[in-house]
């Protein structure tokens, strides 16, 4: 989640009020804002996705002043009719189609605000914009355009200076050799035409979602700005306007709006009109457990900054259009929640008529532990997502049909374990120093391609048990197993020869219970303890629990 | 005073009967092996009850050549007894072909019969003749060695001084003699230890009390030897369930104690029951490759019925029948189809509503979920998460906040806040942050009721609250580890000696 700086004196400076900082800093997680440090100058807080206006101080003090009574409703904006006009070409339809447009004048652009604006930009890009695929920023400095600005594609081997430049490059070179080119090149995967900003005179505005041109770059000296947003949905490109248009008023800005004309279909952006939406009073006392009033609803919202009104005797929100995370009326049944205060909310208890019970099969796996723990046996916990190696190489078993994962950060981590004796025996190479006899045992889920099932991975559980000392044997596995399956089943089992590529010729069985295969059980081949290292005897057992509960529950 | 061991008082007896001595004999003495005596020495020594000096002897151990010499005779005394087969007078090269030895050998048998002076050469006509010059007598390297004829070793100072000079001359021959010095050790009874010993000497003690003595009723007889009861006795340990296993058992008693019952369901999932139906827009960051595990398509899932994927995917693209404004997205079927690893075990709780369409219920999980983290001090690739939902007709969240405290407080977890937060799918969604002594505040579960846009959809028309948090990190707080991963190292000693109760 994004993290943004909060200087104390820049807050309480956008606060109408007293306030001090203890207050504000207490008051800042009942905006559903965590802190993440706070020291003596700045508190440093993380705001969730949801809420882009919280990128910047302005945002986050529109809604301190409502929750601390300074302010109330929503907030208006006067936006004076600009004279720029920014034409669309169609060519741009097929590769970025959308494009919205805002000026702001008259700003006083100190460091520290030049810092907020792009650190909201790149928050509004990674967020909103998903890294710039969805919606891309740029801002101008105004006064060095010459209007009207044109929106279109050029190829790729058209040149200008990018920010940050010196020289002019082509839109290839940018591509290849520049670090966001690098980063955000993908975007425009697959196109011959690419977007491009400019102005009348062909000064270049920017390459979205690439990169702007060194010309338009912001300075402390700038005024006025223009501001272009490009993107693949227009609801985005309007939400992310939005919240750069409120950010600019709140810092001085006057803002005049830009005609955005494409072919015979012209729009003036930015609208920044309210989305209407009704109030269910009784949603809001349902869900939070309270007996407001009307008036009191409507308090509450005014609080956070949502504008109340009365059509037909009906309560009607009006909320601002930077507030994009409003989709249903349980969205303001929280702003009412909000507004009334979640310190005020008081826990209910809710007591319970039925009695509480386990799962069946947890429950009859339970009882495997308990007799294993009896057992001295020691229970270890593995992950299910495993090495080809460790899972087949080692053991010098065949893979089959593995289930594996697309897309694994690491090579220990690519298949899903179709059984678990593997990993024991991983344990136990790790473990060469500690004490013997070293017995232990792990119950999991293990994974098998399995047709009948719906995802086509049928999962059951299996239990894993080993033991390594020097006079580990056979027998021994045997008299554990017996044991726990007679102990915690009431389970007789048969051993029947076999082979297995991971066990001794001789010395491996499987395990049977009338008509069901229910595992292996055996000593394992010193060729295999050697892969892993290991310098004793091991005898393993490895036994389908999910078979078991299914006979368990078959007999009651 | 501490009790002695029957050790102590055997060897302690002994002693004053016979003196003290050298380790080895005290033991023998005391009809003890010498690891007892060893035992024994020790522990009365430090008792002050007896004195133990060390010297150093040497041990001769006859070598190989040596013991051929013992059982046969010096080379030099064989040559001469052939010799004296010969007649007592022979031609040098007869000699040493009916010695039968090695042309090395007899020149060494040769060189030393000669310096005993016990055979002389003469020429005569060019040739050399070999002759015996004294009568025989034993040399005392011969003596030496006839006392090894039933011995592998003989301390050097239990020899006589000519038997010493003897072992000087035959060590310097090959594979004769090795000389080794060995420290022994000399015990000697100090006077306190001289005054126990007759005191122990009166009282009769048995260490065991044995079945026989139980039953034959002899037991009176007998005084039962007081043990040192402050001893080191040996560490053993039991075998033991996992602490992950432990708390996740923990946690569901908790769950089960305050009503709610335990559901369960496949790890893997598509996408439509961890993502989609939980309203998360298909271009969301939690869905991309680098959080989330997809596994290779298998084959064609089948999510459920047309009806419901119908109205689901009318949520994401204008909000359908929830009067929600929607995502506005072109909604895609075949990306809810992916399979993936659940991210959360809420890809099984909204399955189980869809599928029973609960006006009332109170169920929980305590499962595996797996994210695609790198691992590192505070991540894991597959953790556990807690979750547990209550659906009612007249359910609000300050009741949600009740059930949090409730199930906190079983934990052992009194003081709890809540602040609001976000989720994706539920609304109005709050964080708790609860105490850990020894700790400070923790995030734990999160919390809210579900969203409309997630609930009729799948045709449950009552609010359902839902809490949900990750287990490892506060079991990391009660096992005062810093690094997560240590709960799935399996290292065997510290599973073995880790404390059930935290």
């Amino acid at each position: 989640m994004p993290v943004i700086t909060l200087r104390y004196d820049t807050l309480k400076a956008l606060i109408k009020g007293d306030v001090s900082t203890k207050e504000l800093v207490d008051k800042i997680p009942y905006l559903g804002i965590t802190l993440e440090e706070v020291v003596d100058e700045y508190m440093k807080v993380e705001y969730n996705p949801n809420r882009p206006d919280f990128s910047t101080s302005y945002g986050v003090a529109r809604s301190l002043n409502g929750l601390l009574g300074f302010d109330k409703g929503a907030p208006s904006y006067s936006i004076d009719k600009g004279g720029v006009e920014l034409v669309v070409d169609e060519s741009t339809q097929e590769v970025r189609p959308f494009v919205v447009s805002l000026v702001g004048k008259g700003l006083i652009l100190s460091d520290e605000l030049i810092e907020e604006i792009i650190s909201m930009q790149e928050d509004l890009h990674d967020g909103i914009g998903r890294h710039r695929r969805k919606m891309s920023i740029g801002i101008h400095n105004l006064d060095v355009l010459t209007p009207p600005i044109t929106y279109t594609t050029v190829s790729s081997d058209f040149k200008f200076v990018p920010l940050g430049q010196k020289e002019e490059m082509k839109i290839e070179e940018i591509l290849r050799e520049t670090d966001v080119g690098k980063e955000y090149g993908h975007i425009l995967y697959g196109f011959d035409r690419y977007p491009l900003l400019m102005d009348s005179f062909g000064n270049v505005l920017s390459f979205p979602p690439i990169i702007n041109g060194e010309l338009t770059k912001l300075r402390p000296s700038t005024r006025n700005l223009f501001i272009e947003i490009t993107a693949t949905d227009l609801g985005t490109a309007d939400d992310a306007l939005a919240v750069l248009a409120a950010t600019l008023n709140d810092s001085g800005a006057q803002l005049e709006s830009v005609k955005v004309s494409r072919g015979n279909s012209i729009r003036i952006t930015p609208d920044m009109s309210f989305q209407k939406m009704k109030i269910d009073v009784k949603l809001a006392n349902d869900l939070l457990g309270l007996k407001l009033t009307d008036q009191e609803v409507s308090e509450s919202l005014e609080k956070s900054r949502i504008s109340v009104i009365s059509e037909d005797g009906r309560l009607i929100a009006l909320i601002p259009r930077y507030r994009v995370d409003i989709l249903h009326q349980v969205d303001l049944v929280e702003e009412i929640a909000y507004g009334y205060g979640f310190e005020k909310l008081t826990p209910t208890l809710c007591t319970s008529k039925k009695a509480g019970k386990p799962d069946e099969t947890h429950y009859l796996i339970g009882l495997a532990r308990e007799v294993m723990t009896g057992l001295g046996y020691i229970e270890v916990k593995n992950y299910n997502l495993v090495s080809r190696r460790a899972l087949y190489e080692f053991t010098n078993r065949k893979p089959r049909a593995i289930v594996k994962v697309e897309n694994p950060k690491s090579i220990e981590c690519e298949l899903l374990r179709d059984v678990l004796f593997p990993s024991l025996l991983m344990v136990l190479s790790r473990n060469l120093h500690e004490e013997y006899p070293q017995r232990i045992f792990e119950i999991s889920k293990v994974f098998n391609r399995d047709a009948r099932a719906s995802t086509g991975v049928k999962e059951v559980y299996h239990i894993a048990t080993a033991i390594s000392h020097s006079t580990a044997n056979y027998t021994e596995a045997k008299s554990s197993l017996g044991s726990l399956l007679l102990q915690a089943f009431n389970l007789k089992i048969d051993t029947i020869p076999t082979r297995h590529p991971s066990f001794i010729q001789g010395r491996v069985a499987m395990i049977k219970l009338a008509k069901y295969n229910l595992g292996i059980i055996g000593e394992i081949a010193p060729s295999v303890l050697e892969n892993f290292k290991l310098r004793n005897p091991v005898s393993v057992s490895e036994v389908d629990l999910s078979k078991i509960v299914h006979i368990v529950k078959q007999k009651v | 005073m501490k009790p002695l061991h029957s050790l102590e008082r055997k060897l302690l007896s002994s002693l004053a009967r016979d003196d003290g001595g050298l380790l080895e004999d005290v033991a023998l003495k005391a009809d003890m092996t010498i690891d007892q005596a060893r035992r024994a020495v020790e522990w009365l020594r430090s008792k002050g009850m007896v004195e133990v000096g060390t010297t150093t002897r040497y041990k001769i151990e006859i070598g190989d050549e040596g013991r051929r010499a013992a059982d046969h005779g010096l080379p030099e005394r064989r040559l001469v007894e052939v010799l004296k087969k010969l007649g007592g007078e022979a031609e040098l090269h007869e000699l040493s072909k009916a010695s039968n030895l090695t042309p090395k050998e007899f020149s060494a048998a040769f060189g030393h019969a000669r310096v005993k002076n016990w055979i002389g050469t003469v020429s005569i006509d060019d040739k050399a003749f070999v002759k015996i010059l004294t009568p025989d007598q034993i040399s005392p390297e011969e003596s030496l060695l006839k006392k090894f004829v039933s011995k592998k070793d003989l301390f050097l100072d239990e020899l006589s001084e000519e038997e010493k000079k003897a072992v000087s001359i035959l060590i310097k021959r090959p594979d004769y003699f090795m000389k080794r010095p060995l420290k022994t050790i000399d015990i000697t009874l100090t006077e306190l230890g001289m005054k126990t010993a007759e005191t122990v000497k009166e009282v009769k003690e048995i260490d065991n009390l044995t079945p026989e003595l139980i039953i034959s009723g002899r037991w009176r007889e007998h005084k039962l030897r007081p043990f040192d009861v402050e001893a080191v006795a040996p560490t053993i340990y039991p075998g033991k369930k996992h602490p992950l296993q432990r708390f996740i058992d923990e946690v569901r008693e908790a769950f089960i104690s305050l009503g709610f019952e335990e559901i369960a369901g496949p790890v893997i999932q598509p996408a439509f029951w961890n993502f989609d139906a939980l309203f998360v827009p298909q271009d969301h960051p939690a869905r991309d490759m680098q959080d989330t595990f997809y596994i290779s398509k298998i084959k064609d899932v089948k999510i459920g019925s047309q009806d419901m994927i119908e109205r689901v995917s009318r949520v994401h693209i204008d909000g359908g029948i929830t009067g929600s404004r929607g995502w506005g997205y072109d909604w895609r079927l075949d990306e809810a189809k992916r399979l993936v690893l659940r991210t959360h075990t809420t890809a099984v709780t909204v399955k189980y509503l869809a599928d029973n369409k609960v006006s009332e219920a109170k169920v929980f999980s305590v499962d595996k979920v797996f994210r695609n983290e790198k691992l590192d001090t505070k991540h894991l690739a597959e953790l556990h998460q807690i979750e547990g939902i209550v659906v009612g007709r007249k359910v609000t969240l300050r009741d949600l906040m009740g059930v949090l405290n409730e199930f906190y407080e079983i934990l052992g977890l009194k003081k709890v806040k809540f602040w609001p937060t976000y989720f994706p799918y539920t609304e109005p969604s709050l964080q708790s942050i609860v105490y850990v002594e020894g700790f400070g505040w923790m995030e734990l579960c999160g919390m809210g009721i579900f969203r409309p846009e997630v609930t009729l959809p799948l045709g449950v028309k009552n609010p359902v609250l839902a809490w949900g948090g990750g287990l490892e990190r506060l079991l990391m707080t009660k096992l005062h580890i810093e690094d997560i991963r240590k709960l799935y190292e399996n290292n065997i000693d510290w599973l073995r000696k880790v404390p059930l109760c935290l």
